[in-house]
Parts: structure tokens; C-alpha cells; sequence
């Protein structure tokens, strides 16, 4: 049996998620939920040298939001975080042949970007505790702005 | 009431909405009553010839129309009374819905006669809206939210009431009728009983159960009582707020404005009279008016034959289900203490791609927690699947439903 969203490879991606857990003493931790469904997690990272050098998710999510949020930690984990920062939604959802979301269904698109949301949340509150620590308002402002 | 003879076969040409398609050509299957009902060619009817032939503001001018909206908008007041063997009119308050029922009476009783110390109880299986505006409340106050449990066949811990009424602090019990979630039916009258003899007031969240059983409230003798009238069948926006006379002489008013005076003055104001102190502004008259035709069509079906029909959709229904694989049931099986709410989960598929999946079907079920995180902390889940039945709906809707549900098991190798 064939269905549009329901394919074999995001069922195992979800059922077989990678990264899931939790990290001691992350640097950065986020939690954000979509209050329409309840879909719920929360992402874990270790930062060094500017690099995301270990990452781990935990939460309560459909199976879209766990496939997605599973290839997302992948595609980051060991990466810097100007690519995690510029990451597009495009590229996690056509690792899952799932791009027809976007276009198709409003509802379930936020199931798929809930873990790029978070990601998003945690690094810009990451980066701002950051430069408070360090520089000016006017830094944080310029980096807040690239975030997006 | 009108005899049990009128048939609901042939009901569903009444309702339009039930005749379109949805997902390129699929006939819509709408198993989402809980969550609000679809409305028959009556009701539109009736809001529709409000407007085109009734039109006016009520209580105010002398003019005909402004008597025929007022004389329309009132019947309905009289007929919800006569619905709910209700013996005083001025005990029936329209408001919003359900959740501005509670509210008002957590706001105009609550903050007159809740202090400091005191214990409001509610229930583990509650529906946000009736655990929210205690919260609030008892927050103000510094008084304390107490819940009654749930057992593990969704039936309220009695002897958990029994010890928070012991204590002597409580002031007031709030419970809904009829579970949104389990479908389970409170023992609403031990409940009261024992309240009464405590003398300790009751609420009772009837937006499930009004639409789909017989309700008494002058048998009942609880002190507030609210509902919904879009899950029975009327329009959104209107619902009805019931309160003991005796109750409603000791409250404040909860919104001021128009109507709901009888003098003003520069720094003084005194009220209307009951129940017209509770119903500032202009109010829904349309769909007040919509309501009356609901009633009407509720009605002449009876009440006793919709719990009939959904008492044997149930049976149906979770026979057929419980031979799914994979599959979690939850509530009870006793059918007499159940209504037609069918909460289920699939093993490890979420239910959000459950009603993805069936959706594609034409068939709509909720998905979600169903505004009761409190009882699904309780199941220790964070969602689950609600399929929920109405007058309207078959065994064919339910065997479209089953071969649906099966595709599920299938796809993700149940
Ligand atoms: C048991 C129960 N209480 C209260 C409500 C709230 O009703 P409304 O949204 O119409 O105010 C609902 C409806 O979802 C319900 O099922």
C-alpha cells in the first residue's frame, strides 16, 4: 500500500529516530511545543569552537515531527553553527521526499518544522546570552537579524 | 415528548453540509460530534429569516420588529426552560457558550463568596474550561484546587470527594456530565447528594451530555448548570448559563453595559432584574433564535431515542475496533455509563498521523488532548484519537471508519 506522506522511509526514519536522548550539561537547551496538536520536544547541543559537536532530542511528536526532527540532528551534528544558523526548511523536508507539505498542508508543516523552530529559538538565545556577555547592542541586534 | 417513532434514517437529508464531498470526491464522514455538531436546514433557516424578515435590536425599541426579535429571542429562553424542566425563566442566562458560563460564575459568585482557605474540587477528566477559571480564581484568592481522580476504567474516585468535603473547607464541586474525552457519565446525582448534605454548591459542565441525553435539572438539584448550543445541533456563539434563583440573588453582575441596568446615574447604577442583570450588551439573538430551532428538531426526535441510536452505535463501534491491531480503547465498556466518545491510540503511531491518514478518507475524527491535558497526564499519553457520534451518523459511517483504521495497522505494520 502507497500513501502520500506515510512511505516506508519516514516511518523508519521516525521508528528508528537517531539522536534521541538527553545530554548532561548541554550548552545549549531548548524546549518549544505547537499548541495545536501537542507535539512537544525539547533539543540538547554541545558547542565547541563554535561547532555543534553533539546533539540529542527528546519530546512527544507524530511521526513527521520525528522523522524530521531525527535528519535535522543529523545534518547538524558536527557542523558549525553558521550552517546550522542558515539551515532551510527545503533541505530537511527533501531528505523525506516530504517538499509537497509546504504547498499542501498547513497543518502538518508544523509538525514537520517544529525541530527547525527549536533550533532556531535555542541558537538565537544562545548567541544573544553570548554577545551580551561580550559586545554591544548593536552586535546582537546584527546577529539576531541573520539568524532569520 | 414526541413518541420514539420518528426514524433517523432518513436524517441525514436534513443536513446539507453532509451531502458535499471532501479529498477529491470522498463523501464527508463527520465523527468530530464532541467537538461541535453539524446544523440542519432548520436551524440555517431560522438564522436566515431572522435576518432577511426579523431584524432588530430586543428590549429596547417600540417598533414591530423590535417586538418580534424580542418575542422570538425570549420564546427561546421559555422553550430551553421547558427542555431542561427548568421551573423559573429568570434562572436562564444566555452567554457564549459552555466557557462563559463558567466563567461567569467564577467571576460573579466566585469572587463574592470564594476566601481565603477554601477548596474548590473538579475532576481529573475535565475539560480546560472548567479547571482554568478556578485556577484564576483560587490564585486571586489563596484558596486551593483540589481534583477527584479518574480509575482505570475512566470513572471518578468517589471516595476521594469524600475525603475533600470531610475537611469542611469546600465551597463548591465542578464537574462535567458527561467526559468530552472517555465519554464516561459522571454519577452526577450521588455527586449532588452528597454535596447537598455537606452543604457544599455544584456546578455541572453539561456541554456533553445535554446534547445527547435526557437531563432534568430541577431532578438534579445542583446550583449552576452550563452548555454549549453548537453541540446540539444549533449555531456557535450562544450557550446557556442555569442558576439557582436563591444563588443568583447573592452574585454581582459579570459584565456592565447596556440592558443589564435599571438606572444609571454619574457614580451610581442600580441593576436590572433577573436574569437580564447577567446579559449586558446586545446579545446573539440570531442564533439564539437558531437554537430555538435545534431545540425544536431535538425534540421532535426525543431524546431517548438519540441515546438509544447512540448507545448502539457504540456497542458497534467498539466491537469492531477492539478487533483492530494495535489497537487502545480507553473508558468504559458498561455502555449505560458511556456515551458515544470513543477515545483510542495505536500503539506507537501518533494520532495526529492517524487522522492524517483517515482524513484522506473523507473522515473526520479529532486528534490532539482535546483541551483535557489533565487527564492525559492521567493516561500517560500526550494525545489520543476521539471518534464521537451523533443522531446523524450510521453503521455505515462506522464500518468506513473500521476499514480506514485498518489501512493505519497496515501502513505502519501493526
Ligand atoms: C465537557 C466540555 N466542557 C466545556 C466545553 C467548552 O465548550 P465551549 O467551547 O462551547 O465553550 C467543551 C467543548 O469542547 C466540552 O466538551
Amino acid at each position: 500500500m502507497s500513501d502520500p506522506i506515510y512511505t516506508e522511509i519516514i516511518i523508519d526514519e521516525a521508528r528508528n529516530a537517531q539522536n534521541e536522548g538527553i545530554l548532561e550539561n548541554p550548552d545549549i537547551s531548548q524546549h518549544d511545543a505547537n499548541p495545536m496538536c501537542g507535539d512537544s520536544i525539547t533539543l540538547q547541543m554541545k558547542v565547541n569552537d563554535d561547532t555543534i559537536s553533539d546533539i540529542k532530542w527528546h519530546g512527544n511528536g507524530c511521526t513527521i515531527c520525528k522523522a524530521c526532527t531525527s535528519v535535522l540532528t543529523q545534518l547538524i551534528k558536527g557542523k558549525d553553527l553558521t550552517y546550522a544558523k542558515n539551515l532551510k526548511k527545503e533541505e530537511i523536508l527533501s531528505e523525506l521526499g516530504l517538499e509537497h507539505l509546504i504547498r499542501q498542508s498547513p497543518v502538518r508543516i508544523k509538525c514537520a518544522l517544529l525541530s527547525l523552530k527549536t533550533l532556531k529559538l535555542g541558537l538565537y538565545t544562545y548567541l544573544a546570552k553570548k554577545i551580551e556577555n561580550s559586545t554591544s547592542f548593536d552586535n546582537l541586534k546584527e546577529e539576531a537579524s541573520k539568524l532569520y | 415528548m414526541q413518541s420514539s417513532s420518528v426514524s433517523l434514517e432518513n436524517i441525514q437529508k436534513d443536513f446539507p453540509i453532509l451531502q458535499r464531498t471532501v479529498r477529491d470526491g470522498k463523501p464527508l464522514v463527520y465523527l468530530d460530534n464532541a467537538s461541535t455538531t453539524q446544523k440542519p436546514i432548520q436551524v440555517i433557516n431560522a438564522i436566515s429569516d431572522y435576518y432577511t424578515n426579523h431584524n432588530a435590536n430586543i428590549h429596547r425599541a417600540v417598533y414591530a420588529l423590535a417586538e418580534e426579535a424580542t418575542e422570538a429571542y425570549e420564546a427561546t429562553r421559555d422553550k430551553i426552560a421547558k427542555f431542561l424542566n427548568i421551573k423559573n425563566r429568570e434562572e436562564v442566562i444566555f452567554v457564549r457558550g459552555t466557557t462563559e458560563g463558567i466563567n461567569l460564575v467564577a467571576y460573579a459568585w466566585g469572587r463574592q463568596h470564594i476566601k481565603e482557605g477554601d477548596i474548590i474540587v473538579t475532576t481529573e477528566y475535565e475539560h480546560h474550561s472548567n479547571i482554568v477559571p478556578w485556577q484564576l480564581l483560587t490564585k486571586e484568592k489563596g484558596a486551593k484546587l483540589e481534583y477527584i481522580g479518574v480509575d482505570d476504567n475512566g470513572e471518578l474516585l468517589l471516595d476521594q470527594l469524600d475525603s475533600y468535603l470531610k475537611t469542611g473547607k469546600v465551597k463548591l464541586v465542578t464537574f462535567s456530565q458527561m467526559s468530552n474525552v472517555l465519554g464516561t457519565i459522571s454519577n452526577t446525582e450521588e455527586i449532588i447528594n452528597k454535596c447537598k448534605q455537606a452543604g457544599v454548591k455544584t456546578l455541572i459542565d453539561g456541554a456533553q451530555s445535554v446534547p445527547h441525553m435526557k437531563v432534568d435539572i430541577e431532578k438534579l438539584g445542583c446550583d449552576f448548570f452550563a452548555f454549549s448550543a453548537h453541540k446540539m445541533l444549533g449555531p456557535t456563539g450562544v450557550g446557556i448559563l442555569w442558576v439557582r434563583k436563591s444563588v443568583l440573588e447573592t452574585m454581582e453582575p459579570f459584565h456592565g453595559g447596556g440592558d443589564m441596568i435599571r438606572e444609571v446615574h454619574k457614580y451610581e447604577t442600580t441593576w436590572n432584574d433577573l436574569p437580564y442583570k447577567f446579559e449586558a450588551g446586545t446579545p446573539n439573538i440570531a442564533d439564539v433564535i437558531g437554537f430555538s430551532a435545534a431545540i425544536d428538531y431535538l425534540t421532535k426526535i426525543g431524546m431517548d431515542t438519540i441515546r438509544k441510536h447512540e448507545i448502539d452505535l457504540t456497542k458497534y463501534a467498539l466491537e469492531k475496533m477492539s478487533q483492530i491491531k494495535g489497537i487502545t480503547l480507553y473508558g468504559t465498556k458498561d455502555l449505560l455509563k458511556r456515551g458515544g466518545v470513543i477515545s483510542f491510540n495505536f500503539h506507537d503511531v501518533h494520532p495526529h498521523d492517524v487522522a492524517t491518514i483517515v482524513d484522506r478518507d473523507g473522515i473526520a475524527i479529532r486528534s490532539g488532548h482535546h483541551c483535557a491535558q489533565v487527564l492525559m497526564e492521567r493516561l500517560e499519553v500526550a494525545a489520543t484519537n476521539r471518534a464521537s457520534f451523533y443522531i446523524y451518523n450510521t453503521t455505515a459511517d462506522v464500518d468506513k471508519l473500521i476499514k480506514s483504521l485498518e489501512k493505519v495497522a497496515e501502513l505502519f505494520k501493526l
